[in-house]
């Protein structure tokens, strides 16, 4: 286990190392703009020395060199130019990113709280007034876009719960939207899924087997066709923690939550390129980390699938 | 046979499915009786209603088939004073009407600890998730109630009834570290552990190696010995349910066509269908010749069947088998079979030579 553990890790690193490299040598084909804020104003000479500062004259791979050192050892990131004029990006991240994973994790473990029991309902109800509402429950959340069941949220429920629409984090009121709003997309994924694999679940054999012995249709769908159906929907969850905290760019922009959901896209636009390496670096953390846990949250749920030996069972 | 007890009585069953907007006319009216202790097979064709009939007696029917008719009498449960209508008494004794029975909390009742039933396939028939261990102490703890150590005992004794190795070992595994036909002793040891007065085997050789089809039916004959079952095999195998069958029903098109002791009807067949089965097993087969193969399909349900189910396919068959169905005739106390060539007015028809050869020789079926 630890032996497969610390394999798995040091991969995932590998992956890391892999994802920076590609991300470095091509924000370092985009135009120079990018380093500079009042690039416009600057000469040629002015241009050339900065370049020389930041290390930008050197040949491709020491560059790329120098960025790990630099990461590696001070844990330094680089420096804003454009968004903050030079802040280094670790600086402006720290703030930002656990408000982000915050919002993300209440929202999932609501999702979970709410999805999950939601799914093993509806699968036991089956062809019932609850599955018939849980279904279309699913149908709107996955066909009308979030833009538009977000605003209505925003709009009457600031209005219902007596809150002000500008988000104040030390409010826990002030959560309840953002949160709610966020776990929607998720409620309906895990019921959707956790039906229909526990209806496929309940027609199975070894469920046929169980009612022969005598097991109660209650315990036999808690017991054996629950947690069946369960595990291949926990390999998403770490997963889709982090569609939540990276695709909560809406809900934050609409309730000016200062998290890091809609900053990808704000640096890019303005062609921060230290930024835009930064954030990189932390989403693909998160991906990473995310399916490591999921595949080992597997094999804890799944005896069928051992670790480190060659040629699964499934 | 009259000394025998009966445990079951099957009185002209009938089942239907409602098949989109159709209906199947799955079970025509079948009787049969199960006495104690017997060892029973069920033979027939794909789709002939083997298993639906079993079902029923487990309370499995899917959803869309239903029980327009008959009664299902099992003479082995208490009469349950809070639900009298479930239950009955005739000469026989106390039986339950497992016809009535429609709620869960019925079936509870049966499932297990009167009935159980082997499935056909050990692949698919245990949960992949749990180890041999938690499933066969799932059956034990429902039926026997034990706990804790006593219950881990009682289970490693079922697994070395049922002969697997090691079991202190095997307790720990899962499914997927079985093969089939060890999963299959551990789906026999479920069965067992339920502690069931009958117990019905639903093809549990069919998905197995041929190597191993022999081992498990002799497990199976041996436990019925130990724990005093009395064994359903369905199957339709003539050459499997030969040396551990006491008596063989022959079904077709839903209904029994012919019933006897196992070499009444291996040595002495009076139905068509059945001279037609016997025919085609390869192990009577002429070495050069063509396998005998009985022509045409079986008829179909969702229509209403004239007279002999088998006449359409029977090319000696009577005028009268098209026109009304046979009742059963008598061929000894055992022995019956519901076919008018036993009629005394009937024509006398010569079975086929193979089954003629059967008869002089009382040879071996099963070599």
């Amino acid at each position: 286990m630890l032996k497969y553990l610390a394999k798995r890790l040091g991969r995932s690193f590998i992956t890391l190392i892999i994802i920076l490299t590609i991300v470095f040598v091509l924000m370092r084909q985009m135009p120079i703009e990018g380093y500079f804020p009042n690039f416009d104003k600057m000469t040629k000479e002015q241009i050339q020395n900065g370049l020389e500062l930041m290390g930008m004259d050197k040949p491709m791979p020491v560059q790329v060199l120098n960025f790990f050192k630099d990461l590696f050892t001070k844990g330094d990131l680089g420096t804003s130019r454009i968004y903050r004029n030079n802040v280094p990006v670790t600086e402006i991240l720290a703030p930002k990113l656990p408000v982000s994973v915050k919002l993300g994790s209440l929202a999932l473990i609501v999702a979970l709280l709410v999805g999950i029991p939601m799914g093993t309902l509806m699968a036991k109800y089956k062809g019932g007034l609850f599955d018939h509402l849980g279904t279309a429950f699913i149908v709107f959340i996955e066909a009308v876009p979030a833009a538009v069941y977000y605003l209505f949220i925003q709009l009457y429920g600031t209005e219902f719960l007596g809150i002000s629409l500008i988000f104040d984090m030390n409010d826990p009121k002030a959560w309840i939207l953002p949160v709610f709003s966020l776990s929607l997309g998720n409620i309906a994924y895990y019921a959707m899924w956790l039906r229909r694999y526990m209806v496929d679940e309940s027609t199975k054999d070894y469920v046929q087997l169980a009612k022969i012995k005598g097991v109660s249709k209650n315990r036999i769908m808690f017991q054996h066709v629950f947690r069946n159906a369960f595990v291949p929907l926990a390999q998403y969850i770490p997963t889709s923690f982090l569609n939540t905290v990276v695709g909560s760019i809406y809900i934050e922009s609409l309730y000016a939550i200062p998290g890091m959901g809609g900053l990808l896209v704000d640096v890019v636009k303005k062609q921060d390129n230290n930024m835009v390496q930064g954030i990189v670096l932390v989403f693909a953390c998160v991906g990473v980390v995310g399916l490591v846990f999921g595949d080992l949250l597997m094999v804890l749920l799944d005896p069928r699938i051992s670790l480190g030996s060659k040629g699964g069972n499934r | 046979m009259s000394e025998k007890e009966k445990i079951l009585s099957i009185q002209d069953l009938s089942v239907r499915f409602n098949l989109r907007g159709r209906v199947l006319h799955a079970i025509r009216g079948l009787s049969l009786d199960v006495y104690r202790g017997e060892s029973l097979a069920i033979v027939g064709e794909s789709g002939c209603g083997k298993s639906v009939l079993n079902k029923n007696l487990i309370g499995l029917l899917d959803n869309n088939g239903f029980i327009d008719g008959g009664s299902i009498r099992y003479y082995g449960l208490k009469k349950d004073t809070a639900h009298p209508e479930l239950y009955g008494e005739d000469d026989n004794g106390v039986y339950a009407d497992l016809t009535k029975f429609k709620k869960e909390r019925d079936w509870l009742k049966i499932r297990g600890k009167e009935v159980c039933m082997i499935l056909q396939d050990p692949m698919t028939s245990l949960n992949p998730l749990k180890t041999i261990g938690a499933q066969i102490a799932e059956a034990i703890r429902l039926h026997q109630g034990l706990r804790g150590r006593a219950l881990k005992e009682a289970v490693l004794q079922i697994m070395r009834d049922v002969r697997i190795d090691d079991p202190e070992r095997r307790y720990k595994q899962y499914p997927h570290e079985f093969s089939g036909g060890m999963r299959q002793r551990v789906v026999i040891a479920i069965a067992i552990a339920c502690k069931p007065k009958i117990l019905i085997c639903d093809e549990p050789t069919t998905a197995l190696d041929v190597t191993i089809q022999a081992q498990v039916l002799y497990l199976i004959k041996e436990l019925k010995a130990k724990y005093n079952l009395t064994v359903i095999f369905i199957t339709h195998d003539l050459g499997v349910v030969a040396n551990i069958a006491d008596r063989v029903a022959v079904m077709y098109a839903g209904d029994i066509v012919e019933i006897g002791m196992a070499e009444e009807i291996y040595y002495d067949p009076k139905h068509p269908y059945t001279w037609a089965l016997l025919s085609s097993l390869p192990q009577l087969g002429v070495k050069g010749e063509d396998l005998f193969s009985i022509k045409g399909t079986p008829p179909n349900l969702f229509t209403e069947i004239h007279g002999d189910a088998f006449a359409a396919r029977n090319q000696q068959a009577l005028k009268i088998d098209f026109v009304e169905r046979p009742p059963y005739f008598e061929v000894s106390p055992t022995h019956k079979a519901k076919t008018w060539l036993l009629d005394p007015r009937a024509p006398k028809v010569e079975p086929p030579r193979i089954i003629q050869k059967l008869k002089s020789e009382g040879g071996a079926v099963n070599e």
